[in-house]
């Protein structure tokens, strides 16, 4: 399994709602993917079904939590870039998939990684996140 | 020849560092660190003591697709088919190294399965790199 990486379509639309001023939020949140096997992202996966029959972890430091840091960036068109850092800390034997980078009212997953392959994390284990989505014309 | 137009994108890179939590050398547990990368505020995992990252256990490789072909040329669509069986091989390469980084994370393994650096930049260097690691196995 390649690893895979996509916006979600329930991601898009929370975009599109701030565009429109309606009631939406931005990137906040990041939790870990739980699954056996290597998951396969898909742009149809949503915050309450992630990808395959992965789940979200609910404990042992890999659980939703704030994104450590997010910025703005530049690769091809001024401020056409986001990007975000996190760090999860485990206190526990885990299996960890992918992650979820999801709103602030943590109901809405905007983008769904699915790694290379399982990371099988042991207690103190640290998985450092360095994300990057442009959305450019070219 | 029929031009194709492309729409615009919203890619996504995204990389995973695995790194043991205590560090070898002082025997302590990491802290998070906050620290500036140019204008851009970053965060790691440091030992207290000598400011050490933890033992990389394995990091993952975000591959991209080959962008679609501009033109109906045959030398378009050839680009297109060896940067599709590029992309392929090369995640492949990865995926296979990320499992046998994990699998054996306590053993003595050549640092370049675990970092993933350098990475295959040729159809042939991918070929080797993973008959390689199928022979490791």
């Amino acid at each position: 399994m390649v690893q895979t990486q996509t916006w979600l379509d329930q991601g898009i639309a929370e975009l599109i709602l701030l565009l429109r001023e309606e009631p939406a939020t931005g990137m906040e949140s990041i939790v870990c993917l739980e699954m056996a096997t290597p998951c396969t992202a898909a742009a149809a996966s949503t915050f309450a079904d992630p990808a395959d029959t992965a789940i979200h972890h609910t404990d042992s430091g890999l659980e939703l939590a704030p994104i450590d840091t997010v910025a703005g960036d530049t690769v091809n068109t001024a401020g056409d870039t986001i990007l975000f850092d996190h760090v999860f800390t485990a206190t526990g034997t885990k299996n960890v998939a992918g992650i979820h980078v999801c709103n602030n009212d943590d109901d809405v997953t905007f983008i769904e990684c699915c790694f290379n392959a399982v990371l099988a994390v042991e207690n103190t284990d640290t998985i450092t996140i360095d994300g990057q989505s442009t959305i450019d014309q070219a | 020849m029929p031009e194709v137009n492309t729409s615009g994108k919203m890619r996504v890179i995204a990389t995973a560092e695995h790194r043991e939590g205590v560090c070898r050398e002082c025997n302590k547990t990491l802290v998070k660190e906050f620290y500036m990368d140019g204008e851009r505020r970053r965060v790691r995992m440091v030992c207290p003591i000598c400011g050490e990252m933890g033992r990389l256990i394995a990091k993952t490789f975000s591959v991209q697709p080959p962008d679609p072909p501009q033109c109906l040329s045959a030398k378009c669509l050839y680009r297109f088919f060896i940067d599709t069986l590029f992309c392929a091989l090369l995640s492949n390469y990865h995926r296979r190294r990320v499992a046998y980084a994990e699998t054996n994370r306590h053993e003595d393994i050549p640092d370049i399965y675990r970092t993933g650096e350098p990475s295959p930049k040729t159809i042939w260097q991918a070929i080797v790199a993973s008959i390689r690691l199928y022979i490791r196995r």
